[in-house]
This record gives structure tokens, sequence and C-alpha cells, in this order.
């Protein structure tokens, strides 16, 4: 071991333990060609760097394989966390942060956030008509379109069900109205499911947030104002205020008594006159129902459908209608035997869609001994625009034992002509909004006249509705429209007032 | 007596007179994965079928590597091996192989041949 050469390859041998220990585990000596017992620590040393350069090797992709599954586990998770699953948009959790964020930028100097909740307005008919996939693949069609519509700092969100929300950070009023606007428009263009086009409709409500207003406060108000666009008839935008909070408490008071009024017999039905244009002579009648609230004295339809229909309250509610109009009917065919005379009952499409709507009815007529054909059922357009499949049938069948179906508001949704003609109704009944500027607007004359002959081109009855001057009256009647109602004839009145209507129309007649 | 048909980096590998296999590295050998990997086909092919003890002449190696040690704890056609070298070196690259490799059938580094050949038959009696 004393020898100088041997000294140096241990030297040597030494040098690759520091080296390797130090990390470098690429390090190696070469063995001498003696092949002796010193060549055989430097193999040995060689052999287990080798070794551990291998195993650390495998160890470091292994932790970087596993790094990146966790990673992406992570990322998952949080995707699931923040996201919805089915549309992929935001949650209402990420959606709160993302305002709590915006909430901040708006104390350093940016205009506070801007928030606005969409609700689907026939979801639930979709869903129950054409099956959960359906509605699945509305939801996720219409969260394409709100992406669309939105600037590329804005946040869709899907809050659960069929309601959604968009968040504006640093918002001007205009800019937050216009993609409000444009989320209604896109919401408004039918959805196609299959070969079916169906109709889902949006009422969006909006909310200017304030500097240090809360996320919850500020959902909370956009929520408020999307209820009074539900409210305020639907496929409407309604902008926060204040008072709205009031009215939603409304809302629910008027829910929660609507129940006990009618048991308590405070509901009642007026009627307004259904003309024959050429002679004004009453070919039939419109019932409408009125609420005589002790407190806040007489409350028109518009004042609580809307809530009957969202608390459940309306199938009830429309089964009175039915039973008090068909009962008041057969008093008048009884006391008017020879009177051609027609009632038209309002439908409301949650009844139109609940499974025992036919027989309810014809059971009700049968009942009363009164002909089917003396009733006629009064459908919104968007109610039967929603491609509910067992509501049409049911009115196919109730068609089919004779009684009329009329669609109502007609011009206010967006239907075609097309569409009218594979619907099971006899009658078309033209919104009030077409024939306002009837009188002195030359293009307005020209657009219903167009209607009128379009809709009577597919087979169909008219009666325009609204009508509220001899002026629109007269020129009705030269554009060939046959029926009409409105308060230039008579307003809603109630049954003794019609049935003394009734009588001295007879009397004019025999006499 | 046999010999492989095709090139290797072995030197030789043939069946003695004694039904042992014998194979033979060349001297300063470096033996890597895939000329483990043909020896170790050789083996197998050359034995067709039958379980032989095998003598390998590995003396003056200079390296065998993970992949080539990898290869070496496969099972084949040997029944046992007697791994035969010379010098520490030899001793230690054999041993690792063993060691590294948990080797298929009863393996043992000689530097003495006739304790080798002693070793191999103790597998032909049994």
């Amino acid at each position: 071991m004393s020898d100088p050469i041997d000294e140096r390859r241990l030297d040597d041998l030494v040098d690759l333990i520091v080296q390797l220990a130090s990390g470098d585990l690429s390090a190696r000596m070469q063995p001498s060609p003696a092949r002796d017992s010193v060549d055989a620590v430097i193999t040995g040393i060689n052999l287990l760097a080798e070794e551990l350069d291998t195993i650390y090797k495998t160890l470091e992709q292994r932790v970087a394989e596993r790094t990146i599954a966790l990673d992406q586990a992570r990322v998952a998770l949080e995707r699931m966390a923040l996201n919805d699953a089915l549309t992929g948009l935001a949650n209402r959790t990420l959606l709160g942060d993302r305002i709590r964020q915006a909430g901040v930028h708006a104390e350093r100097g940016a205009r506070p956030p801007c928030v606005l909740v969409l609700d689907l307005d026939e979801f639930k008919t979709i869903n129950d008509g054409l099956g959960h996939g359906a509605g699945d693949r509305i939801l996720v069609e219409v969260a394409k379109r709100l992406t669309s519509v939105v600037r590329e700092t804005d946040t869709v969100a899907r809050l659960g069900g069929d309601e959604f929300a968009i968040l504006m950070p640093d918002a001007t009023e205009d800019d937050a109205l216009r993609v409000a606007e444009r989320a209604l428009k896109e919401l408004q263009s039918p959805f196609t499911i299959g070969d079916r086009a169906v109709w889902a409709g949006a009422s969006i409500g909006l909310c200017f947030g304030l500097r240090g207003q809360g996320a919850e406060h500020l959902l909370r108000d956009a929520d408020t104002a999307m209820y009074a666009a539900k409210a305020n008839g639907r496929g409407n935008v309604q902008v926060f205020r204040p008072e709205m909070h009031h009215a939603a408490r409304e809302r629910l008071q008027i829910a929660s008594e609507l129940g006990a009024a009618i048991a308590a017999g405070e509901l009642s039905l007026y009627y307004q006159p259904i003309v024959e244009l050429a002679s004004e002579r009453i070919i039939g009648a419109e019932a409408l129902v009125r609420w005589e609230h002790p407190q806040r004295g007489l409350l028109l339809p518009a004042d609580f459908i809307a809530v009957a229909e969202d608390s459940g309250h309306i199938i009830e509610l429309g089964h009175w209608v039915v039973q008090a109009a068909i009962s008041q009917l057969q008093s008048w065919i009884t006391t008017f035997p020879d009177y051609p005379f027609q009632l038209h009952v309002n439908l409301s499409p949650v009844e139109v869609r609940w499974p025992g709507v036919a027989e309810f009815i014809r059971e009700a007529l049968e009942q009363n001994h009164v002909d089917p054909r003396r009733l006629a059922l009064e459908i919104s357009e968007t109610g039967l625009m929603t491609g509910d499949v067992a509501g049409l049938e049911a009115l196919l069948t109730l068609k089919q034992r004779g009684v009329g179906i009329e669609i109502d508001d007609f011009g206010t949704g967006y239907s075609s002509i097309s569409y009218l003609r594979r619907l099971p109704i006899d009658t078309v009944k033209v919104d009030q909004s077409l024939i306002k500027d009837i009188g002195a607007d030359g293009q307005q004359v020209a657009f219903v006249a167009a209607i009128l002959r379009l809709i009577e081109s597919v087979g169909l009855r008219t009666v325009v509705e609204g009508i509220e001057t001899a002026a629109q009256m007269n020129q009705l009647r030269l554009l060939g429209c046959l029926y009409g109602q409105g308060h230039y004839f008579s307003k809603p009145i109630p049954a003794e007032q019609m049935t003394q209507m009734l009588s001295d129309q007879q009397t004019a007649r025999s006499g | 007596m046999s010999t492989p048909s095709e090139p290797s980096e072995y030197e030789s590998l043939i069946i003695d007179d004694d039904g042992l296999l014998v194979l033979t590295w060349p001297r300063g050998v470096k033996i890597t994965g895939p000329s483990a990997r043909q020896a170790f086909d050789d083996v197998n092919r050359i034995c067709a079928g039958t379980r032989r003890p095998m003598l390998v002449d590995m003396a003056t190696t200079d390296s065998v590597n993970r992949e080539a040690r990898t290869v070496f704890g496969e099972p084949c056609a040997a029944s046992r091996i007697a791994l035969l070298g010379r010098s520490p070196v030899d001793r230690v690259i054999a041993n690792f192989s063993l060691g590294v490799s948990r080797v298929p059938c009863p393996t043992k580094f000689f530097t003495d041949r006739a304790k080798a050949m002693a070793f191999l038959r103790e597998g032909i009696d049994e």
C-alpha cells in the first residue's frame, strides 16, 4: 500500500467518493488493468453509483408524474368546486368570489359591478314535456348563448336549475343594459331539440352595485328584479329598484292568502263581451277572474296569476274558474236557449300541462249539461310554444270534442304563422299592442292587414282584442276583421250586467 | 456440439461433451442489454426446450450494465449457473449481478474452474 501508484489510486478513489457524496452521481473511476482489490472497490463503487443514479432518476420521474397527476386532480377538484358540471359555467361560489373581487376593484376606483340574474320562463314545461335530457341540452345551449353576448371580463354563472347570472365588473349602465337586451334576445330564439323547435324565453333582473355592497346583497337584489320581470309578464328586463322588495313581499303575501281566498269565495268572474264587428252583436264573452281582497280591494289577474303560477295555486284557481264559468254559461244557455253564445275561458300553460286537464273540463261540461262547442279555451302564445307534447295532446282531445281552442295575445311572442298551422287551434286572438296605432299609422294598418290575411289563409278565425275607439273598430272592419273585443264595446262586467246585455241584445234581435 | 448461427458479442456458446452449456465472453467486454439479450436468446434456442447447467466464463469483463443485469434475472434454459472469473473485480461484477437481479436458478461465482464444474455437475445429478 506504500506504492505511490496505489496511493494515487486510493486518493482518486477518495475523490470519487467525495464527488458522489456531493450529489454528482454521474462520477465514475476507471479501474486499472491490474483488476486487484482496489480495482474491485472502484468497480463496486461505480456499480453502486450507477444503481443510485438509476434509482434517483426513477424516483424523480415518479415524483414528476405524481406531481402532474396531483396538479390535474387539484384542477379537476377546483373545477368541480367552482364550476357547474353540466354547462362548465362558474357556479354560485365562484360567482360570489368574482363579485367580491369586482367590489375590491370598485374600492380602488373602478365602477361597482353589475349583476344580471336570468331565469328561463318555460323551462319546467320543456323539462316535464320532453324529458330531462332535452332540458339539459337547453341549459347547455343557454350557457353558450349567454357566453356569446358578454364581454371578456364578464362572468357567466349557473346558480342552479334554470337560473343563470352574469357578473359585469366595471360596467356602465349602457354596457349592462346592452348585454341584458342581447341575452334576452338570444334566449327568445327557439331551441332545437331533435326535429322540434321549442321556446324557453327568459326574465332578467339587473342590479347595479353600490360601493361596499356585499355579493349576497347584490345577487339578492338582482334576483328580486328578476321576479319583478316575471311578474311583469315574463320575457323582459327589469332594473332593480328598492321598492321591488316591497312588491316581492306583497307577492309572498298574496301567494299565502290565495288558497284561503278561493275557499272563502273572494274570487268572482267578470265577463268582457266579444262582438261581431259588422253588427256589433255579442257572440260571446271572455271570463276574467277578479279577487275581492278584504284589505286590498279588487285585484286584477295581473296582480295574482303569475304568483299563483309560481306558488302552485294555479291549478286550484284554474279549476275554480272553469267550474264557475261553465256553471254561469249553463245559466245563460237556460235563460237564452236560442242565443248563439260562446264563453271564452283562459287556461294557464301550467294548467295545460296538468295531466287531468282534458278530463276535468269534459266532466265540468257534462255535469252542467253544456254543449262543448259553447266553450272556448284561450291559451297564451308563449304557453303553446314550449313544445309540451302532453299539453298539446290534451288540447287536441278537447278540440275533437268540440271545445274551441284559441291562441291568446298573438303578436307578443315569436310564433310563426306556419307553426300556428300545426297547433290544435281554431281561433287566433290578436294582441292589442298590434292595433294600438292603427288609427294613425298607415304602415301599422298594412302590417295588421297582412297578419289578418295570413291567419285567414291558414283557415283560422281572428278576434282582435283591445279595441278602444270607433276609429280602430272602423279600420278593422275595413280590413275584413270579423270579431273583436275591447273597452269600446264594454269593459269586463259582472255576470248580472252581462245577463242584462244579453237580454237587451235578444230583445233587439227579436224586435 | 453446436454453435449459434448469428454473430454475437459473446465469444462462443457451446454444449460440451458432458452436456454443459459453456458461454464465453471475450476479455475486456462491456456487457450491455442487447448483448445480454442475444446471449440469453441463443442459450434458449440451443437448448431447444431442455434445461442444462451453464458455465459462464466472464474473466476480465469490463462492465455489466443495469439493463444487462435485468436480462440475467429472467428465467432461461440454464438449470444452474457457475460464473467463472479471475480477479476481485470479476467477483464484484458477478456478485453485483446476482444481488441486483434476483437470479432464477442457483448461481455462484468461482475463480476455480474445477470447483465451478463440480457445482454444475451437482445440477446434472439432481
